[in-house]
């Protein structure tokens, strides 16, 4: 009997050793001084701390889960060239059908084009020549495009200098990425989700542009189009022309609202004349809204939503040249006006659709200052170099437009459209207009790591700032601690020496719990704390059964070594019954849960497990131990 | 020291009050969830956006919505936290390309001289949240199944039938009070919800694994008696356990944001939970037994 007992308390002295030493790790990491730390960093121990100690949630220390996916009806138009009203009207129903229905994309859209005469050969280069074989190969490229974009995210990552990040596939379209402990959120954001796609594209000529906005005028101030582009529908239907009357003067009213309410923000009567004068709106509604920023077409901050309504009106639509499009500047320019105000403005510049370059042939790009003597001087800038074949296609490119404007544009962005005063034969070239170095920096990083394969939207995120997640543990830990404490006196006050045994067996429950989560790598999240503080009240449990059977049992006149033994080996069926259903919810919890969700059924399933243990196993142990050493004739419980 | 000394209270003497305050409070619940005032469905499953972020300098929330407004999200929900100068801004999300985030990142740098931390940014697409709400349904649902089965196999079938009858009211009756006081509906209630399952099982489990046990010796013939007997021996740990559990719970309801709507859910949880496994899981059971009994004599 003795011996039993001994190979017990073997058992449990090995146990608690692998826990402490797998505590270890934590406590030394979190007792080294700064100095300590990059001691072990230069030495490269640290990993072997950092891989071993208590992994935090993002929650808790702070950091960033983005999930992405691949936007496939985006690509498919990407993909596809001659985009013919039929086409589009096709990829468009199949786009919301797939959203209502909850349907993959790829089914829905099969499904429509058997359902219809088109013939995809006419859309598509290179996929093969059956409606079949041209879908499976477009889903694979999709896929391929998952695969790629990861690529392109963990490079861009792994430059940025993200410690520990986690890039991983989810699905078959998304990606979800996790990054710990950055301090600068937006930026990182930025740096994810930007596509990257770097484009050099020709201005059209200023007289096509102007030739546009004279016809956009008049086309609103009157509602017809002007013989520059087709008729769009027939002028004897006076229906239609009177709702489209209806439906202008309702825009242009829409208009007006915005601007004299963004402008009655700051100061009421000042601002009105400057943005817009009324009596010039009624005139020329489309280049009131206008400036004149260094013979580019500059607009106010505060016009842009107005002139962005404008390009999207169905008529102005039309208006614009077939092969040409609007692009924005990137960033605003602050310039003063004469009257002396500041004002920001925002260019838009008429592009060709076409870009004569595509970012793709970029190999290098680094953030540098713009070198004295040039028209960058100081400012940071993004040097870029290409290889032999951008070079050969840039120098052809620029030898044949000398005297045009070449915009640089990064994801629909025009950073900087130079004249291109000669040909250059080198294939180097620069993007200006940065902020900072910082942002330069980012930009030289996504333009190395490459576009995104495929365009990409964020569909969820949830971050947290560092110093939310610190808070969060304090107080955490502080609950935690004081729950634990009000459980063990109580424990103490209602069960005596009996509550103070089941008082340690708690303290090492969570102790195993802690040690279980760093050596499975688990992480521990805010709701896993609380689930930790649960486990607690489910250990207690597992003792108060015990405990309670044990004083039914006296109170029958048993010995108290009997009712010991009938008080143990009744409860715990009891609480192996009881418990295992809380078991089951934790790996139901485990299996559907997400990101916090989960780390809270870790730490109750863990902790479920390890109060078995504690709760009986160890305290039995010392039950045994004390009864057999000493004879007691009244149990203190 | 001892609270509950031996207890002979007649629970199945009041079964029939039980049943009908239980039929009437969850037909209550059922009216607000379904009819009245619906559930607060949080961001997590309606889609949307939220951020939660500190200035260095005091501003108004006037100001901040004007900020917002140059990205046109001058609609959003804006709430100060309590801390200075921390806000809390929910919008839905916004129909745009751009991410809602960037969107009022953007806008909220417009702010003159006044820079801000993001503390939190929470952005549920619309496909996700229903997403979501399809995986709880499942979890929950397949948890019921797990235990039915369990119980069915570890005691008997009318056994599981009464436990799981306990669960629904449960769940329902915790809805209701969510309802009511539209509280939020999120992943971590969701989680919580499955805790109070396991909980309220956990008690129901205890009583009828006395009677198990009572019955095995043969002593009480009435069912009825069975019960109370069963009931009576296992109240001591009932009370104490589900008075320790709820303390740990009421402190962790001090903290802030989503463990505190996870620490309400609980309390309400444990405290119907107790009331459910003593009042509705035994009637249940009964009952079963009764009907099956007349039937036999048929």
């Amino acid at each position: 009997m003795f011996k039993k007992n001994v190979v017990r308390f073997i058992i449990i002295g090995l146990t608690v050793i692998l826990a402490g030493y797998a505590l270890y790790w934590t406590i030394a990491y979190h007792s080294f001084s700064s100095e300590k730390l990059e001691a072990l960093r230069t030495k490269g121990e640290l990993e072997k701390y950092e891989s071993r100690i208590i992994r935090l949630g993002l929650d808790l220390r702070g950091g960033m889960h983005i999930v992405m996916e691949v936007d496939l009806p985006k690509l498919v138009e990407t993909l596809a060239s001659n985009k013919t009203p039929q086409f589009m009207t096709i990829l468009n129903e199949a786009t919301t059908e797939a959203v209502t229905n909850e349907e993959d994309f790829f089914v829905v859209y099969r499904r429509k084009i058997a359902d219809s005469d088109l013939r995809l050969v006419r859309h598509f280069n290179g996929f093969g020549f059956k409606n079949e074989e041209i879908i499976d190969n477009l889903e694979a490229e999709a896929k391929d495009a998952v695969n790629r974009a990861m690529e392109v995210i963990r490079n861009r990552v792994d430059q940025f200098g993200v410690s520990e990040p986690s890039i991983q596939k989810s699905g078959k379209y998304r990606i979800i990425v996790e990054l710990a402990g950055i301090q600068d959120i937006n930026r990182a954001r930025e740096l994810i989700q930007s596509t990257a796609l770097l484009e050099f594209i020709l201005l059209k000529d200023a007289a096509v542009t102007q030739q546009f906005i004279t016809a956009a005028d008049n086309y609103l101030k009157t509602g017809k189009q002007d013989d520059l582009a087709p008729e769009p529908r027939d002028e004897a239907d006076t229906t239609v022309a009177l709702k489209e009357s209806k439906d202008k003067a309702m825009s242009v009213s829409e208009l007006l609202g915005v601007t004299s309410t963004e402008s009655g923000l700051e100061s009421e009567e000042a601002d009105t004349g400057l943005v817009v004068d009324e009596e010039i709106y009624k005139e020329r509604p489309f280049s009131s809204l206008l400036r004149n920023i260094d013979n580019q077409v500059g607009v106010p901050e505060r016009n842009v939503y107005a002139v962005k309504k404008i390009l999207e009106n169905p008529g102005v639509k039309k208006l614009i040249p077939f092969d040409s499009k609007f692009l924005w500047s990137a960033k605003a320019e602050r310039r003063t006006m004469q009257d002396g105000r500041t004002e920001n403005f925002y260019i838009l510049y008429h592009v060709n659709n076409e870009p004569g370059l595509l970012g793709k042939y970029v190999t290098k790009a680094s953030a540098s200052l713009g070198g004295s003597g040039t028209e960058s001087s100081g400012r940071p800038i993004v040097n870029m170099s290409m290889n032999s074949e951008g070079a050969r296609i840039f120098a052809k490119l620029t030898g044949a437009n000398i005297g045009k404007q070449l915009a640089v544009v990064l994801d629909d962005k025009v950073w900087t459209a130079p004249f291109i005063r000669v040909k250059i034969p080198d294939g180097s070239a620069y993007i200006e207009g940065m902020q900072d170095m910082n942002e330069a920096k980012d930009i030289s990083i996504v333009l190395r790591a490459g576009a995104l394969p495929a365009p990409v939207k964020t569909i969820e995120e949830r971050t947290v700032g560092p110093s939310l997640g610190r808070d969060s543990i304090n107080t955490g830990v502080r609950l935690g601690l004081i729950a634990l404490l009000v459980v063990m006196i109580f424990m103490a006050v209602y069960y005596r020496l009996s509550g103070l045994l089941a008082d340690l067996a708690l303290v090492l429950n969570i102790i195993f719990v802690l040690a279980v989560l760093s050596v499975l790598q688990a992480a521990l999240t805010l709701p896993g704390i609380a689930g930790l503080i649960l486990t607690v009240g489910m250990a207690v449990d597992a003792n108060v059964l015990v405990f309670e059977r044990i004083r039914e049992e006296l109170e029958k006149g048993k010995t108290v070594r009997a009712a010991i033994d009938t008080g143990y080996s009744r409860a715990i069926i009891t609480i192996f019954d009881a418990n295992l259903t809380t078991i089951f919810s934790a790996i139901i919890l485990m299996q559907f849960g997400t990101g916090p969700v989960k780390g809270f059924a870790v730490t109750l399933f863990w902790g479920i497990i390890s109060s078995f243990f504690t709760a009986v196993f160890v305290t039995r142990t010392f039950f045994n131990w004390a009864t057999e050493k000493w004879i007691i004739k009244k149990l203190s419980i | 020291m001892r609270l509950i000394k031996e207890t002979h209270i007649q629970f199945t003497k009041y079964h029939n009050l039980f049943m009908t305050a239980s039929g009437i409070f969850l037909a209550l619940s059922l009216i607000s969830i379904f009819l009245v005032r619906g559930l607060n469905y949080g961001l997590d499953f309606t889609g949307g956006t939220l951020l939660q972020v500190s200035f260095e300098k005091p501003i108004t929330t006037a100001a901040v919505r004007q900020a917002l407004a140059t990205n046109n999200l001058e609609n959003s929900n804006i709430q100060m936290t309590g801390v200075a100068n921390e806000f809390i801004i929910r919008t839905p999300l916004h129909a745009s390309s751009d991410s809602t985030v960037v969107l009022m990142t953007k806008a909220l740098e417009s702010v003159p001289d006044n820079s801000f931390i993001t503390q939190r940014a929470e952005s549920v697409g619309p496909k996700i949240g229903k997403e979501l709400r399809a995986t709880v349904f499942q979890a929950i649902f397949w948890a019921m199944v797990v235990i039915l089965v369990y119980i069915s196999f570890r005691f008997q079938f009318k056994f599981a039938l009464g436990a799981v009858a306990a669960l629904v009211h449960d769940v329902i009756f915790t809805l209701g009070i969510f309802s009511l006081f539209q509280l939020e509906i999120s992943l971590s209630t969701i989680a919580a919800f499955l805790t109070i399952v396991g909980y309220s099982l956990n008690d129901t489990i205890v009583i009828f694994d006395r009677v198990r046990e009572n019955m095995k010796s043969k002593r009480y013939n009435v069912i009825e008696q069975l019960f109370d007997v069963s009931i009576n021996e296992s109240l001591s740990r009932t009370v104490i356990t589900s008075a320790t559990t709820l303390f740990v719970v009421l402190i962790l309801a001090f903290a802030h944001g989503e463990v505190k709507i996870f620490s309400i859910a609980l309390i309400i949880g444990i405290v119907i939970g107790t009331y459910s496994s003593l009042c509705v899981a035994s009637p249940i059971v009964i009952m079963y037994q009764k009907k099956l009994d007349a039937r036999k004599k048929k």
